[in-house]
């Protein structure tokens, strides 16, 4: 009953010109999650409207399981949503709002209830089905929504940043309870987000997207440990990938990355086919705060780092430095700061005795360094 | 908090309230009062609150008054106003919601003719709109009062859903559509019980107009024995001329069924007035 959804050459364009969507070429397996993230506004949440049959396609072609549905009307797709805010209806207790897509499908009384109870008990809402959902906590109506979308058993769920009214504590509990749930059920699942910690943590595949434009899509660490692309690289991870601008040089059979006046060696790298034709050229380099740490005395010379700090950040298990170094910071969006020096961050040991003023000396995981080219933001391979 | 919120501001604005709200019972009062006062007291002391009360004042304006009989006309006021009211609610809404939901310049364009319908008087057409319905033999019947009545005030009616349904957010009816429910269930299951407060709102404005009316109730149901509650009052006033305590005691039945219904729906009213939706 699960089925695959499959976009060709999608495209939406809206009225007034707007682009939300470009050229959108993704499937969906079935049974799988696939998460959509990126900024607000990137087209995920049009992607989704299209796939429910909220919004029309310009262009382009939606198929679920082998059903062309561009033209179909939602209640033809077989589809379940769960919006942003829910959406349950006011005025109908939690177990009418759970009937309500069944009693719409010509079901009958009996077979209804029991799959409503069953839905019910799935999600431990036994006791809350006469409740109006003015009377229901965050979560609960949370899952009153997810149930809405479950009783029917449709082919594809579709979730709009479900999660996204719930305190943090909340949110990391469902999150896995959706993950659990979908695993148990199933069934094929577009799941919309901006938190690229829900994308990564939930996410069979995830497809990155932005201004309409599908980035990347595959597992989760695949896109974390070799993004195509700056925004990709940029995106997902917390705290962000520190991106530095550096001048490539060759140097026998190893290349060096020139930051300023300090020179970082890069060997056993993926990157280095791709660099060698970068040889004397800029380039913009990444660095994950899990490959940079408080350098001891067995730190290799080509793979220090030394820099003013900036900042602590204790977060219990680690502690997280802010390290300004001598270098230009590359002129790309997302690094915030202006003050004419790039910024990295590193995690050290929680007792570690570093303090904001002093200097610090980090060691760098070389193979782990990513390489884009500063004009495309393509990643260097 | 250690200090009480009541201020002297407060006292002052709860005194000026109070003292509004004695001016607009005056009225009330003097309905009250001569109602229940003999046609002696009305001349002699009309302000004062007669005691004891003479109720029969209330059983003669109901029982007599030879072509101005006021159960009759109570019962001709009941149907019009309840089935004017009824047919504006399901028909205006349906129509507002059509307007509000829908996309593109066509939606706007009727809306604005709706407004225009607000504006203008409906005494312009009256002779041709008398005509026409003459012909239709629809003047002096229930069918043709109503239908009069749905027409007038389907303007008001579709501005007020329509401004309310435009508050609504979409989520609900998009739920429903991929939850499976056609156009039809979407609005009697879903957006009719959202549009609960605005209904309350649009059934007591309405409703008062239409109980109220009189210049159209006069003309189009002259001669016939469905006259309406004010038409009645009017020639009842005309039947007793001075006997001003049976005329107000004809008023006053007038005026409760009204009155205890406005009672009941008050506080749907200040909601669907102060607009919005919340939860």
């Amino acid at each position: 009953m699960t089925a695959a959804v499959t976009f060709s050459d999608v495209r939406k364009v809206y009225p007034d010109g707007t682009r939300a969507v470009t050229d959108l070429d993704l499937r969906i397996e079935p049974a799988e999650l696939m998460v959509i993230v990126g900024p607000s506004g990137c087209g995920k949440t049009t992607t989704l409207r299209m796939t429910a049959g909220l919004e029309e396609i310009s262009q382009g072609e939606i198929r679920i399981g082998d059903k062309v549905v561009n033209t179909l009307d939602p209640r033809e797709r077989d589809v379940a949503m769960v919006f942003q805010n829910y959406a349950l209806y006011p005025n109908m207790s939690v177990f009418d709002n759970l009937a309500f897509p069944l009693h719409a499908r010509g079901i009958s009384k009996t077979e209804i209830r029991r799959r409503v109870e069953r839905t019910a008990r799935l999600l431990e809402l036994d006791g809350l089905l006469k409740r109006k959902p003015r009377a229901l906590s965050g979560g609960q109506r949370q899952r009153v929504a997810m149930g809405r979308a479950i009783v029917r058993e449709p082919q594809v769920f579709l979730m709009d940043e479900p999660l996204s009214n719930l305190d943090t504590r909340l949110r990391s509990e469902m999150r896995a309870e959706i993950t659990g749930l979908q695993r148990e059920l199933g069934v094929t699942t577009m799941y919309v987000t901006h938190d690229q910690l829900e994308a990564m943590t939930m996410g069979t595949r995830i497809a990155v997207l932005r201004d309409g434009l599908l980035q990347q899509c595959g597992p989760p660490q695949t896109l974390y440990d070799a993004p195509d692309n700056l925004f990709v690289a940029t995106f997902l991870g917390s705290p962000a990938m520190s991106l530095l601008r550096c001048r490539v040089e060759r140097e026998r059979d190893a290349i060096v990355c020139v930051l300023g006046g300090q020179r970082l060696s890069v060997m056993d790298n993926p990157s280095m086919p791709g660099l060698i034709g970068y040889a004397d050229r800029e380039v913009v380099v990444g660095l994950r705060s899990e490959h940079l740490s408080e350098a001891d005395g067995n730190a290799p010379n080509g793979s220090r780092l030394r820099g003013r700090i900036r900042l602590t950040e204790l977060l219990g298990a680690e502690q997280l430095v802010r390290v300004e170094l001598p270098v230009a910071p590359p002129a790309v969006e997302a690094q915030g700061r202006s003050s004419g020096m790039a910024e990295v961050t590193a995690r050290v040991a929680p007792h570690a005795h570093v303090a904001a003023g002093e200097l610090i000396e980090l060691a760098v995981n070389t193979a782990h360094i990513h390489f884009f080219d500063p004009t495309t933001d393509h990643a260097i391979r | 908090m250690s200090r009480s919120r009541y201020r002297r501001t407060t006292l002052l604005r709860e005194l000026a309230l109070i003292v509004a709200a004695a001016v607009f019972s005056v009225p009330f009062y003097l309905l009250l009062a001569i109602a229940l006062e003999t046609t002696e007291q009305t001349y002699r002391a009309p302000l004062s609150f007669p005691l004891p009360p003479h109720w029969s004042n209330f059983s003669q304006a109901w029982n007599t008054g030879g072509q101005a009989e006021l159960p009759r006309s109570l019962e001709s006021s009941l149907i019009i106003t309840v089935s004017s009211v009824a047919a504006l609610i399901v028909l205006g809404s349906l129509c507002a919601y059509a307007i509000a939901r829908r996309r593109g310049r066509l939606g706007d364009l009727i809306y604005i003719l709706f407004v225009l319908g607000i504006i203008l008087p409906v005494q312009l057409a009256i002779i041709p709109l008398f005509v026409v319905m003459l012909h239709l033999g629809l003047v002096g019947n229930y069918a043709g009062m109503i239908l009069l009545n749905v027409g007038l005030l389907m303007p008001l009616t579709v501005f007020l859903y329509t401004g309310f349904i435009r508050t609504l957010p979409r989520d609900y009816e998009e739920a429903a559509r991929v939850d499976g429910a056609g156009v039809l269930r979407t609005y009697a299951r879903v957006v009719m019980p959202l549009l609960r407060p605005i209904t309350g709102t649009v059934a007591v404005v309405v409703g008062f107009i239409v109980w109220n009316q009189f210049f159209e109730a006069l003309i189009f149901l002259v001669g016939s024995r469905y006259q309406t509650l004010p038409v009645a009052l009017y020639s009842f006033a005309g039947d007793y001329v001075a006997r001003w305590n049976l005329i107000l005691a004809g008023v006053a039945i007038a005026i409760a069924p009204i009155l205890a219904f406005y009672l009941f729906a008050q506080h749907q009213l200040i909601r669907g007035f102060s607009a919005g939706l919340k939860g």
